[in-house]
């Protein structure tokens, strides 16, 4: 543990503090610059039924009267210890709400991770290593080619298939196992898309190493020269695409509660948005942008300690991120 | 050396003008592909006779055909008519979303690159913001805020992509400043401003370019979600992510779904096979 290091995490701390802060006040100024006055005139829409002292009680509740800045620091200041204010729609704590619908999403959005990796070092072990002749350039189109399908598609199509024609599962029952892997499935292709695309990248330019052809011209079968050579270096890069795709995740899962009709924190945007209840959505977007910051100072801070080629230039650091930056300390091409 | 020489121009005279701009076979075709999804948002009664609106109601569900390319939804209407009246909206609004992006993401990015200093650590803490916050997301509340309608959800999706063109332009800004013919510029008395418009602006907006083609096609599939979630113009309008939402609940009539979805993503996939052409090229 260097000093180097020790001053580059209190630094990316530092700034991941600061842009949790600004991210709350960002979706704080975007909510409460709606045009016109919505939040009255859903309060005062018949349809809920509102009286006027039910109205002024909910107004007075909410701190709605006040100014907006003072509206800002108390709602920030809530934020801060843990209180995420009243639902304005069903008279209960946001976090109440949310804490009620999380543990389906986080289910659909750790499988739906897993799906990805598992897709994704399938399909780049098969374009390495499957002949040319089953299908080799195919698996290669696969990250375009599933970076450019919607993926209420790919859910939509899933159901079709395998709900419709296959029955293997059944709609009218979102959380079954069948369904709940399915809606997992949908939800893991684009994102096993974006990693395919990185880890293929990275395994081109590790194969040309020398130390590959080195393990190679030992006699290495294919498997073992994948799994133990070349799988390490080139997914370390991969660890920083994950955490980066941890809010394709989040926005992903809205998509697909809805088209598996499951409930969780995507349904519970979807009814906020609809009867704007703005506490609840604020709360779910800065929460969102807490994990994806979180997610992403865990992946910046691990790296170093998993790369042992990464340096930290004060403070600092320099990563083979993408294929096309020349990782530090890495051996030139194999030109034959 | 004349052999070959020879033996490439007797083959470009045979392949025509692909050749002579050289770009794959596959590249063509995506240009033909994006052509044709302009053509159809131009003009759409070109394409087809069938009214996109008014339907036979005798010929309700009807599967793909002669007659009905695409078969017929639950009212009757043609849905070939329905994908091409769409085209216009889809394709406009993510032009509305790209051009946001490209603008107000350059800006800043131009900015921060050009002038560094404070202007760059403010900007750059922005940008960061607007990254921290799951872009699908962000547009799903910009969109709230504004109003459920085909074009905020365009600008919803501009705003989510605000972030990244402002990162790439910064990039490029930075890299074209250190380069000596910008110093020799400057050297020869020419001001900031002119600099920045005659020198660094042309060069910066080089590499933006593919960017702004594949946020293109990354700009169809978001406002298809935003219009499947209901947040874009309600039906008859027929956007394609709309279309697919209406198919979803005729899932019996599965071409409902698969019409709209396939000219969606070969739209995208054609798009951005032009981006990376693009970007190799450069």
């Amino acid at each position: 543990m260097s000093n180097a290091y020790l001053t580059y995490a209190a630094k990316r701390l530092g700034q991941a503090v600061v842009v949790i802060l600004l991210a709350y006040v960002f979706t704080f100024v975007v909510v409460s610059i709606l045009p016109g006055d919505p939040i009255t005139s859903v309060l005062r829409n018949p349809q809920n039924g509102f009286s006027e002292e039910e109205i002024a009680e909910i107004i007075a509740a909410q701190g709605l009267d006040k100014p907006v800045i003072i509206q800002l620091w108390n709602s920030l200041t809530g934020f801060l210890t843990g209180d995420l204010g009243m639902s304005m729609r069903s008279n209960r704590p946001v976090s109440t709400l949310i804490s009620e619908v999380l543990p389906s999403t986080l289910i659909l959005a750790s499988v739906g991770l897993a799906v990805a990796l598992i897709l994704a070092i399938v399909v780049a072990y098969g374009t390495r290593f499957l002949p040319k002749r089953y299908g080799q350039g195919l698996l290669r189109g696969f990250p375009s080619l599933f970076l450019s399908v919607p993926n209420f598609v790919i859910g939509l199509v899933l159901i079709h298939l395998f709900g419709f024609q296959l029955g293997i599962f059944r709609v009218i029952n979102p959380d079954s196992f069948w369904a709940t892997l399915f809606a997992a499935i949908a939800l893991g292709i684009p994102i096993s898309a974006q990693i395919a695309e990185v880890l293929i990248a990275n395994l081109d330019k590790e194969a040309e190493q020398e130390y590959a052809a080195v393990a190679r011209s030992r006699g290495l079968g294919q498997a073992r020269l994948f799994a133990k050579h070349l799988l390490k270096p080139a997914s370390l890069p991969v660890v920083t695409v994950i955490a980066l795709t941890i809010g394709e995740l989040l926005g992903g899962s809205l998509i697909t509660e809805t088209v598996f009709g499951r409930t969780g924190i995507g349904s519970l945007v979807q009814r906020s948005v609809s009867t704007q209840d703005l506490p609840v959505l604020q709360a779910i977007v800065s929460l969102g942008a807490v994990i994806f910051v979180l997610v992403n100072l865990v992946a910046d801070l691990l790296y170093p300690l998993l790369d042992p080629r990464v340096k930290i230039l004060g403070g600092q650091k320099r990563r083979p991120t993408t294929a096309d930056e020349p990782s530090i300390g890495s051996t030139k091409a194999v030109t034959s | 050396m004349t052999f070959a020489s020879n033996l490439t121009l007797s083959a470009s005279t045979r392949n025509s003008w692909a050749e002579a701009l050289r770009m794959p076979a596959i590249v063509a075709l995506s240009f033909v592909v994006v052509a044709t999804i302009i053509a159809w948002s131009v003009a759409p009664q070109l394409f087809t006779t069938y009214s996109p609106v008014i339907g036979v109601p005798a010929d309700k569900l009807l599967g793909p055909s002669t007659a009905h390319w695409f078969g017929t939804d639950h009212l009757g209407r043609d849905l070939y008519a329905r994908v091409v009246y769409g085209t216009a909206s889809s394709v406009s609004s993510a032009l509305v979303a790209v051009v946001i992006g490209v603008l107000a993401g350059g800006f800043i990015g131009l900015l921060a690159g050009f002038l560094g200093g404070w202007v760059d650590v403010v900007l750059a803490r922005l940008v960061d913001v607007l990254l921290s916050i799951p872009k699908f997301l962000l547009a799903v509340i910009v969109v709230t805020a504004i109003g459920f309608e085909t074009i905020n959800a365009a600008i919803a999706t501009g705003v989510s992509a605000v972030a990244i063109f402002a990162r790439v332009t910064r990039a490029e800004v930075i890299k074209t400043r250190q380069a000596t013919f910008v110093e020799a510029a400057f050297l020869s008395g020419g001001s900031r401003w002119y600099i920045l418009w005659r020198h660094v602006l042309p060069n910066a907006s080089r590499s933006v370019l593919p960017l702004a083609v594949l946020q293109f096609g990354e700009s169809i599939l978001v406002i298809a979600s935003l219009a499947f979630l209901g947040y874009g113009d309600p039906p008859p309008a027929s956007d394609w992510g709309l279309l697919i939402s209406i198919g979803k609940d005729y899932l019996k009539w599965p071409w409902l779904v698969y019409a709209p979805a396939f000219i969606t993503i070969l739209t995208v996939l054609s798009v951005n096979r032009i981006s990376r052409w693009l970007r190799k090229t450069d």
